[in-house]
């Protein structure tokens, strides 16, 4: 097993009977990927592309062992069906609502943690351990079985990155993204922490944007407790100061936040600096590690 | 949300935190009915209004009169004065900073604290560190009364019961009205007691489901005083969940998500180009969404050339194919159309801007570089 999902990974999809969470169930199911059980209130006993669906996440996993609950419910209705998924005793949610607002954050996080579980997002495309299992939306054609793991604020750069490193025969051992913020259930350091140890790891890519404080923490960690060799993008070069750039917590306030010196605190941890997504694959190469790159 | 001073105030009130007594001031006859001397306070969205001439005392009705002539209409930190605050002017004995504000690295409310304010906390920060109070709140749990006496200790306040109600009510603030930041600054010591004499609110926007009709009652408020807010532009990006940001260069850019759009901009000015603007259409965009986007930058006159930057997860190539030929069809297109497109549904996504002859590009920085080209004017002649 790569980090936090694999093969046998059980999958429950809470909000798999609306449009988006259907067709992305069904995508996933051809991924390969075990999705047990859905969760709909009000549409139990119900089936989307063979998956049975159950009225409540209790009931649901009274009937099927669950590893990960992977959440399309729309943001109002987030914190509760994601309360729902903590006490049923399921490890592991991956949250990919956008707009949760930061005080159900603070509820969920807290409640999260009292009960051990792991919280990925909210925003966030989920994650996928490519040729194995894929708990979320990523395009799938995009990634490709190797050894480079690849953690990602925003889901659509971790797609554009994925798809260059892909094009360029270099395969990832597991894409994660922990959402666009402002309030994160697992943050950089962690993800870093999990590469850090994971035998299938060999090169971890880092992909930050502007806004907040998480990229200097994750820098000090680099600086100090990660051997392994780090690339990273960040991506909000040219952002204005004051402005939300789609992200919750993408806003540059004063000095702290941008891009600039979030970059030079990853340099000076020792980390890659690549300056667009075509310039991973070229680093990755020149750091010439076996097995990493297709020869 | 950021909240005018009199908004905040108002919620202050209702949540038990001590105000000056005070009226919102439209016009020059309001001024005669108030009780001298007072504060006139101009209402705009921006910080430091003191230094700016945006804070006066007036004696009397004349005086109040003036300095209203020479403020209403006034531009102050870019915002057109359109209401003052008249409020009662109170002996200070001493100017102090509280705050309460959700720390985003540990998910918890913090209340910030400092003897001394009326300045900037960053500057308090930054000049004597050592005077600044910092107490978190488990949200599960809340505010408790050890809590109180920490940070009253701190700022030498002697009345605890006074300060322990503002901080009560500004956690209230918080939990009940979804806010994100609950600023004080000054809060004073005055001869009436303990008064919060500025206030800042923020509130969470993406809470807004369970706050009408107040948020709406407040974006109302707030759009009548500063028309020059909020511009069509971004009031029909904001109707549609998307985010915009105009910038004062030529290429266009519309993107499927906010890490990639920050990626397409930096690429932009790496390429030599000048972005006219950040836009950005989240991850639930559908035909319609990617239609007002382009309807939106397109109606900017300086773009002259417009990159769609597309690599869908969530977001379907058909349905924005679908989107992007539409526009294309309906509309006189007059600035050249890059489209970079790739992910779920591509082959349909493609086939459809196929059809509406656009020949979309794979790879996002032979994207950049050819809308970059097209904005200097410079054109293929294999076109």
């Amino acid at each position: 097993m790569t980090i936090l999902i694999d093969r046998a990974t059980k999958v429950l999809v809470q909000g798999a009977t609306g449009s988006v969470g259907a067709f992305q169930t069904k995508i996933m199911l051809e991924y390969g990927t075990q999705i047990v059980a859905a969760v709909t209130p009000g549409k139990g006993g119900q089936e989307v592309h063979g998956v049975p669906v159950y009225d409540f996440v209790s009931t649901a996993c009274a009937k099927h062992p669950v590893d990960v609950a992977l959440s399309f419910v729309p943001n109002r209705f987030a914190l509760d069906a994601a309360l729902e998924v903590i006490d049923g005793g399921v490890p592991f949610l991956v949250l990919t609502a956008e707009g949760v607002p930061e005080r159900d954050m603070m509820a969920l996080r807290n409640h999260a943690a009292r009960n051990q579980t792991r919280v990925l997002g909210p925003d966030t495309p989920g994650l996928i351990a490519p040729g194995r299992c894929k708990v979320g939306v990523h395009p799938n054609r995009m990634f490709a079985p190797g050894r480079v793991g690849v953690l990602s604020k925003s889901g659509a750069l971790s797609y554009e990155v994925g798809k260059a490193l892909t094009e360029a025969g270099i395969g990832q051992s597991t894409v994660v993204g922990i959402g666009g913020g402002p309030l994160w259930g697992t943050t950089q350091e962690e993800v870093l922490r999990m590469y850090e140890e994971d035998p299938e790891t060999d090169v971890v890519v880092l992909l930050g944007e502007v806004g907040g404080t998480m990229e200097y923490r994750a820098a000090s960690l680099i600086d100090t407790c990660i051997s392994k060799p780090v690339v990273a993008l960040i991506v909000g070069r040219a952002a204005p100061r004051g402005a939300q750039m789609g992200h919750a917590g993408a806003i540059v306030e004063g000095e702290r936040g941008t891009a600039a010196s979030k970059i030079e605190a990853l340099e000076a941890a020792g980390a890659h600096i690549a300056r667009s997504p075509s310039q991973i694959p070229e680093i990755i190469k020149r750091l010439d590690i076996t097995g990493v790159a297709a020869p | 949300m950021k909240l005018l001073e009199f908004q905040a105030k108002r919620i202050f009130a209702e949540h038990g935190i001590p105000v000056p007594e005070g009226v919102v001031v439209r016009g020059p006859g309001d001024l005669d009915s108030l009780n001298y001397p007072v504060m006139l306070k101009a209402q705009v969205p921006a910080g430091k209004r003191g230094k700016a001439g945006g804070i006066q005392r007036a004696v009397d009705v004349e005086q109040a009169r003036g300095i209203a002539e020479a403020l209403f209409g006034q531009e102050l930190h870019g915002h057109s004065i359109e209401a003052l605050l008249a409020e009662a002017s109170l002996e200070v004995e001493r100017e102090m900073y509280l705050s309460l504000l959700i720390d985003k690295d540990c998910g918890r409310p913090l209340y910030v604290g400092s003897a001394v304010g009326g300045v900037d906390i960053e500057e308090i920060a930054e000049r004597s560190p050592e005077r600044i109070v910092r107490q978190y709140v488990d949200p599960c749990v809340g505010l408790s009364s050890y809590m109180v006496r920490f940070v009253a200790d701190a700022m030498a306040v002697e009345d605890r019961a006074a300060l322990g109600s503002v901080m009560a009510g500004m956690y209230a603030v918080l939990e009940e009205k979804d806010a994100t930041l609950v600023e004080i600054n000054p809060l004073a010591e005055t001869t009436a007691g303990l008064m919060a004499l500025d206030a800042k609110v923020v509130l969470d926007s993406t809470a807004d489901f369970r706050h009408q009709p107040l948020y709406e009652q407040l974006e109302t408020e707030q759009a009548e005083l500063d028309r020059s807010q909020v511009t069509w532009a971004e009031a029909l990006a904001q109707e549609h969940d998307v985010t915009y940001v105009l910038l004062d260069g030529d290429v266009g850019l519309i993107a499927d998500g906010a890490g990639t759009g920050m990626a397409a901009l930096d690429l932009v000015k790496d390429a030599g180009g000048a972005p006219a603007n950040f836009c950005e259409m989240g991850g639930l965009a559908d035909a319609d969404v990617v239609a007002k986007a382009m309807e939106v930058v397109l109606a900017n006159p300086r773009v002259k050339s417009l990159l769609i930057t597309l690599i869908g997860g969530l977001t379907r190539m058909d349905h924005m194919g679908e989107g992007i030929a539409r526009y294309v069809r309906q509309h006189d297109v007059e600035v050249p159309l890059v489209v970079r497109m790739c992910g779920t549904q591509e082959e349909e996504g493609k086939r459809l801007l196929g059809e509406a002859g656009l020949h979309p590009f794979d790879d996002l920085l032979s994207a950049v570089k050819e809308a970059v080209r097209l904005a200097r004017g410079e054109h293929d002649n294999t076109d």
